[in-house]
């Protein structure tokens, strides 16, 4: 353990879920998803001691530190002032050469691992506490320059004011580091959503998918209506299917990082855009998932267009399903005396089925 | 879309067949005679039972209708007191029963029934093995009595010892006695068919509800496999099948049965031999009762059983042989689907949130789980072993009366209701004790010719699949499990969309039967004679499955029939052999042609002609 608390990059391969304070918990995930046998896209993670080390190193650490007690009180106008100053001062600070250094020759490993010169990469936030949606992901990031470029971004949307207000509510404190994780870019045909639980109603016997073409984005953002399936999650058998329309697709830029939306085309808007069999993986996948932590999650999925099935089929991210899971279950049934009872009542309420 | 059907009332007769009320009782007439009667007949929905009659009625064959009319009503009106339900009422238009569950209307009513249906309904409940293993003897004692009964010809001059033994019985009033025996053993056979059946459905619908309410949409297919028996009567008859057949192959005699066309060849030649003589002995003891088991649903006398025609058990042994040799699984594999019930019960149980609810699941699943060996295996004794029993009796009756000059052929029987049989049987002995001649033939052969002409003209009439006045939800839950009658098939029975063409691709809407998607080649199969045509692969089209046809499931992908819910046994065979089925289409036997390409989805229900033939 030391000796990990020391690294500046951890691969995927060598996290587990416990690693969370290390490298945040999306990172810890995906390392704690393999060891349960879990396909990922291969990649790797800078440590939130990474983080650490570029504001101590660049000597910016006290200035960020001192934005808290300049605040008084946290009017949004206030943290709005402090978060920019902060990104400023993380954008125009430069990274340490260690850093840099392994950073780079993780992401050169990558490179070799996928067979591609400048191989597009993800560049992910991960908090070791849960700050849902507060921090930033940037996508399509090729080449060893930006990567540094947008690791420092990450680290600086730590100071979003979005991410500033929300840990102030929260009673925390203003400086936070974070990890980032960098998994290679998933050549997504489609990818989508899906819950270990029917989330409109909390049926832990259900997985409910959501599923469109291009990057997860487009479904994420609620930009396009994506396919919807309700899939019973013991038997793995649909239960219902809704064709979306599926009006746009996200894709990687070709010129350079980031991505765009684009139409999708007339006639494959018209199909389903996973095969029964994908379908099939991705819920048996999902419910592996759902049975390694015991729990129902939230499980963001990708088809790569360039691997075979089953390979193909990618766990980008998940978390633990948040709304149901926070609820008290109540039951369903009424309360009765013996199956007499319920019989009788039956009889008498009648049965309602679709 | 409307929100009515049209009225019992308006239904009008088929040109050319006008005086067709006199085939079935008088009562079964929607009428306006009587104005809260005809007010009652337009207030109700009426269905028509395709489930169980896929074809128009023979007067005779209306004996079982009848039957199940007055045994089911008595036991939720009279009996059990089955709160929120009376009887089902019936009707028959242009040969085409229809019926209409009864409620009772009034909520306190319904509550002053509750305790005397606790105490009558729970005793059966706790009761249930042993009242089941009395049912069992009950039936069998009505099964010998019924074997015993004989008919033959009136005796020119009677026996002397009617005179030495001072019997005082003449043949002729004996005939008569017998006749009524036999048709009142049919009717007590659905006594004891009726006795504690919907006390079985009430505790299946109890499961069904209950289980939905915990995992909203879990399909009916799923939990039905949550109950079904392992060790099931209706199995037993294919099970002696494999048998003969893994017999047949140990004693060198499997090609012999495949060369040989016909089961008469066959054993013929098997007696020539000491192996062949064994495996004859082997078929006798499976024959008595397996063999009984209907090629049909039993509920028509043209349904042959196995014993009627050996040809068809022949083939489906050859099947099995076949299979055996190809290193096929045959049978059911019973331990593996023991293994597979508990499973599929403990991995929903595990994902049940509270103690609460696992033990409301536990309770009803427990319940359910009793009731359904006598839910399951009724339908041999009665509709199977008795029916093609009791068919053949009035066949030996109808032959008296064809000696009689009554009839041309024994089959002419079935175009007579049951009490015009007794009369034309009264004609026969009165004429015969007199030495006179009887009214019979001059009056019944010119009767049956015009009925027989009736009878084609039913055949070509489609009913409509709803008469009068929809609720606006259906709830009662006989109409839900048994036909499938739920709000949204009246729905979609209101808009007529039972077949929707578009684009060329036509799309038939039926029931989920059993889970999966596939596609395949289609083969209509109207007898179970046509079974041995089918090809590996192929998706099997039918009105209706029989458990007799399970030898033929090792070969088809998937099975589309016109008629049945989830619960009927196409449904709950094919989820055993684990092929996509989709039941009740109303009309897969008419629409799809063998040779069509269709894909069928046994989750949605759907069947879809991707490619005419």
């Amino acid at each position: 353990m030391s000796d990990k608390e020391k690294r500046i990059v951890l691969w995927y391969e060598e996290l587990e879920g416990s690693d969370f304070p290390l490298v945040g918990k999306k990172n810890a995930n995906l390392g704690e998803m393999l060891k349960g046998g879990i396909r990922t896209s291969p990649g790797f993670a800078l440590t939130l001691h990474a983080n650490d080390m570029f504001i101590e190193e660049t000597g910016i650490k006290g200035e960020l530190g001192s934005y808290l007690s300049a605040l008084g009180e946290a009017t949004l106008e206030a943290c709005q002032e402090a978060s920019d100053a902060a990104v400023k001062l993380i954008l125009e600070a430069e990274v340490p050469p260690a850093i840099v250094d392994e950073a780079c020759a993780a992401y050169q490993r990558l490179c070799e691992l996928s067979n591609t010169e400048n191989v597009p990469v993800a560049v992910r936030s991960s908090g070791a506490v849960s700050m849902p949606g507060q921090m930033e992901t940037y996508l399509n990031i090729r080449g060893e320059g930006d990567l540094i470029e947008y690791i420092k971004k990450t680290w600086a949307s730590a100071y979003h004011v979005e991410a500033i207000t929300y840990r102030l509510n929260k009673g925390w404190g203003f400086l936070l580091n974070i990890g980032v994780g960098v998994p290679k870019m998933v050549n997504s045909r489609v990818s989508g959503v899906s819950f270990t639980l029917n989330p409109l109603n909390g049926d832990r016997s259900k997985i409910a998918v959501d599923v469109s073409y291009g990057l997860g984005e487009a479904v994420v953002s609620g930009l396009v209506t994506p396919d919807n399936y309700l899939v019973d999650k013991v038997t793995l058998n649909p239960i219902r299917s809704t064709k979306g329309s599926k009006e746009v697709m996200c894709v990687y830029n070709a010129s350079g990082s980031d991505c765009a939306f684009v139409d999708v085309p007339a006639e494959d808007r018209e199909h389903f855009c996973v095969t029964a069999e994908e379908l099939t993986e991705i819920c048996r996948v999902s419910k592996v998932i759902d049975k390694y932590y015991g729990k129902p999650y939230d499980i963001e999925f990708a088809i790569d267009a360039d691997l075979p099935f089953p390979e193909n089929v990618i766990i980008l991210q998940v978390r633990p399903e948040s709304v149901w899971s926070k609820k008290a279950d109540e039951g369903r049934t009424e309360q009765k005396k013996d199956a007499m009872d319920r019989i009788v009542s039956q009889l008498i309420t009648g049965v309602r089925i679709k | 879309m409307t929100d009515k059907f049209m009225s019992p009332h308006d239904v009008e007769a088929i040109p050319g067949t006008e005086g067709w009320e006199r085939l079935y009782p008088y009562h079964y007439q929607f009428s306006k005679d009587d104005p809260d009667r005809a007010a009652f007949e337009e207030s109700q929905l009426w269905f028509y039972d395709g489930l169980h009659y896929p074809e128009p009625h023979y007067p005779f064959d209306l004996i079982w209708d009848e039957a199940w009319f007055l045994a089911l009503s008595q036991n939720n009106t009279r009996t059990f007191l089955m709160p929120p339900a009376l009887g089902i009422d019936h009707r028959i238009i242009n040969g085409h029963v229809y019926i209409t569950p009864v409620g009772v209307a009034d909520p306190e009513e319904v509550g002053r029934r509750v305790p005397t249906f606790m105490k009558r309904a729970g005793y059966y409940y706790e009761n249930w093995d042993r009242l089941y293993e009395d049912w069992k003897v009950k039936v069998n004692g009505l099964l010998v009595e019924l074997e015993a009964v004989k008919f033959e010809p009136l005796p020119e001059v009677e026996d002397e010892t009617l005179v030495f033994e001072n019997r005082g019985i003449g043949s002729g009033y004996e005939l008569l006695a017998k006749y009524d025996e036999l048709i009142n053993m049919g009717l007590k056979v659905w006594q004891y068919h009726f006795e504690f059946l919907n006390l079985g459905y009430a505790a299946y619908v109890t499961f069904i509800n209950t289980a939905n309410t915990i995992f909203p949409d879990i399909p009916i297919s799923t939990l039905t496999r949550m109950v079904s028996g392992i060790d099931v009567v209706m199995y037993k008859p294919d099970s002696e099948l494999v048998r003969l057949a893994k017999l047949a192959i140990e004693n060198g005699l499997d090609q012999l049965l495949i060369d040989n066309k016909s089961s008469a060849a066959v054993m013929t030649e098997m007696a020539n031999t000491t192996a062949g003589k064994y495996w004859l002995d082997e078929l006798e003891k499976a024959r008595y009762p397996w063999f009984h088991i209907s090629t049909g649903t039993g509920w028509y006398h043209h349904h042959s059983s196995w014993n009627d025609d050996l040809d068809v058990p022949f083939a489906s042994i050859v099947m099995h042989i076949e299979a055996i040799k190809a290193g096929k699984q045959v049978g059911r594999p019973t331990e593996k689907l023991i293994e597979e019930r508990e499973a599929l019960i403990e991995e929903y149980r595990s994902l049940i949130g509270t103690d609460a609810d696992r033990e409301a699941f536990d309770q009803v699943l427990a319940v359910a789980q009793r009731v359904f060996p006598y839910v399951e295996d009724h339908l041999f004794y009665v509709e199977h072993w008795f029916h093609s029993i009791f068919w053949n009796k009035i066949r030996e009756l109808s032959d008296v009366l064809v000696g009689a000059g009554f009839f041309k052929d024994r089959e002419d029987i079935w175009l007579l209701k049951r009490g015009e049989i007794r009369d034309a049987l009264w004609d026969h002995v009165t004429s015969w004790a007199t030495g006179t001649i009887a009214r019979g033939p001059s009056y019944w052969q010119k009767e049956i010719d015009w009925r027989k002409g009736i009878m084609e003209k039913f055949q070509a009439w489609s009913p409509p699949p709803a008469l009068g006045t929809p609720p606006d939800v259906v709830t009662e839950p006989f109409s839900i499990v048994l036909w499938g009658v739920t709000t949204s098939v009246l729905k979609n029975w209101l808009k007529g969309v039972e077949a929707v063409t578009e684009g060329g691709v036509e799309e038939l809407m039926g029931a989920p039967g059993s889970s999966g998607v596939v596609e395949g080649r289609a083969r209509v199969i109207k007898s179970a004679k046509e079974l041995s045509s089918l090809l590996e692969g192929e998706i099997l089209v039918a009105t209706t499955t029989s458990p007799s046809w399970a030898p033929a499931f090792t070969k088809i992908a998937g099975a589309v029939t016109d008629v049945g819910g989830a619960m009927c046994h196409a449904a709950i065979v094919c989820r055993e052999y684990g092929l996509p089925t989709v039941v009740g289409t109303g009309r897969g036997t008419t629409t799809i042609k063998t040779g069509d390409l269709v894909r069928i989805d046994g989750d949605a229900g759907s069947v879809t002609i991707l490619e005419r033939a």
